[in-house]
């Protein structure tokens, strides 16, 4: 059944808050009655999580990558293969995770192991993110999950996810917060010279991509780029700029931090944060792409013991 | 029951396996787990995936004389091998045999192991 407003539901459904125990309490509420139905989620970035006998078989966010994105943005997938499973699928009435292995494009460990993964990471979006309420919506599950994922480890993922984040050094990292890369300059005073994924992730890091931008741009999961960015700001390569919104941090009693604005956050007992730029001005998208090129010539085997052109050296071997 | 879960579930029929798990080496999430209860398994897997994308980058991408593909560990009472199953997307999924190593061979165990290895993301 679905409503236009939560409160009305027939279900448990209804607004986030400590008395209830928010999102998280409706999902355990919705699966212990073990419960097939789809749960729009309103908020930023919401989404619409899908129960299947109690537990949880998919979760569609904005704030996530979903299969589709991973698998095709990290390569492991071509698009035609993916496009024809697709229409395939539809043809068939199967679908599409069975038709993927069907063509033997995934094994069926192997899409059972990537679909809980991009799962985990979803609800982990949407958990950490704010939520004003949620309710049932008619809705199917696309890529759904076989079995369900039951929603202890989910929930209990999704929590862990927020401690680790919130024990790391420095400000707390938002999806929304954007990226810089440090100039190539700071790359040398590094402990270590990025590596190839890194340089990667370096190279789309333009001051302008969030953290989510990021993940949707490579294929990777959301909570995996708040990581690498972290440690990639601990070691001087980035700069991280707060836009103002969420922030990750340890679920309180109501399970999701509520955080809509600047004025919200010290009522939500969220962190203090502050914009960590590395020179103190932002820096355009050609500016890093400049900085960037010049880092990658740093890299190219040399002839002679000459300086590059812009004065740069080989970093130490 | 899964098809990961039972894939799993044949590791336990190698001597001396305590627990045998897949884990998600860019978070350390596990993705799945059969065998014996073990409280410390959750930091065990961070641990193990921080291990082998340090290993990884190490190594380097591209290296003529391949990727990283498994890692053994021996402490006192533990043999411990975390084997790279899948490499794409990046960093990719590992599998995770922990065993009691007075009653394993890690000879032994790293062939049976490798042997059963292909079957669990097929």
């Amino acid at each position: 059944m679905s409503t236009a407003d939560p409160a009305d539901a027939a279900g448990p459904a209804g607004r986030a808050g400590p008395e209830d125990g928010g999102l998280e309490g409706g999902i355990r509420r919705y699966a212990g009655a073990g419960s097939s139905c789809a749960l729009r989620v309103a908020g930023n970035p919401g989404g619409i999580i899908f129960l299947a006998d109690g537990g949880i078989c998919g979760c569609q966010t904005p704030g996530a990558p979903g299969l589709e994105v991973i698998l095709l943005r990290s390569g492991r997938l071509t698009e035609a293969d993916w496009e024809a499973a697709f229409s395939s699928a539809a043809a068939g009435g199967r679908s599409l995770t069975e038709e993927l292995v069907r063509r033997d494009l995934l094994g069926a460990g192997e899409a059972e192991a990537l679909l809980r993964t991009a799962l985990a990471d979803a609800i982990f979006a949407v958990l950490a993110g704010r939520v004003d309420g949620w309710a049932e919506a008619a809705a199917d599950c696309p890529m759904p999950l076989a079995p369900p994922a039951r929603p202890g480890w989910l929930l209990g993922e999704s929590i862990r996810r927020r401690q680790a984040l919130a024990a790391l050094a420095g400000p707390p990292v938002s999806p929304r917060d954007r990226v810089t890369a440090a100039s190539p300059g700071a790359w040398r005073q590094a402990a270590s010279w990025p590596d190839a994924g890194q340089l990667e992730l370096l190279g789309l890091c333009n001051g302008r991509r969030t953290v989510r931008d990021l993940a949707f741009a490579r294929g990777s999961g959301l909570y995996a780029t708040l990581l690498e960015l972290a440690r990639l700001r601990d070691r001087g390569l980035v700069a991280i700029a707060a836009d103002g919104a969420e922030s990750v941090s340890p679920s309180r009693s109501s399970g999701i931090p509520s955080d809509a604005g600047e004025s919200d956050r010290t009522v939500a007992g969220l962190p203090g944060r502050h914009a960590d730029h590395a020179s103190g001005t932002p820096r355009t998208g050609t500016a890093g792409r400049r900085y960037l090129a010049a880092g990658i010539q740093l890299l190219r085997p040399r002839s002679s013991g000459s300086a590059l052109p812009g004065g740069h050296r080989d970093p130490p071997s | 029951m899964s098809s990961l879960q039972a894939a799993l579930r044949q590791f336990l029929a190698v001597e001396g396996v305590r627990t045998a798990t897949i884990i998600d080496m860019a978070t350390g999430m596990i993705v799945r787990s059969v065998g014996k209860p073990d409280p410390d398994l959750p930091a065990t897997a961070v641990c193990v995936a921080d291990e082998a994308r340090a290993v990884q980058d190490a190594l380097g991408a591209g290296r003529s004389d391949g990727e990283l593909v498994e890692i053994a560990t021996v402490t006192g009472s533990r043999l411990q091998v975390s084997r790279i199953l899948l490499g794409r997307p990046a960093p990719g999924l590992m599998l995770f045999v922990d065993l009691e190593r007075g009653k394993s061979n890690l000879g032994l165990a790293g062939l049976q192991i490798s042997q059963l290895a292909p079957a669990v993301l097929a």
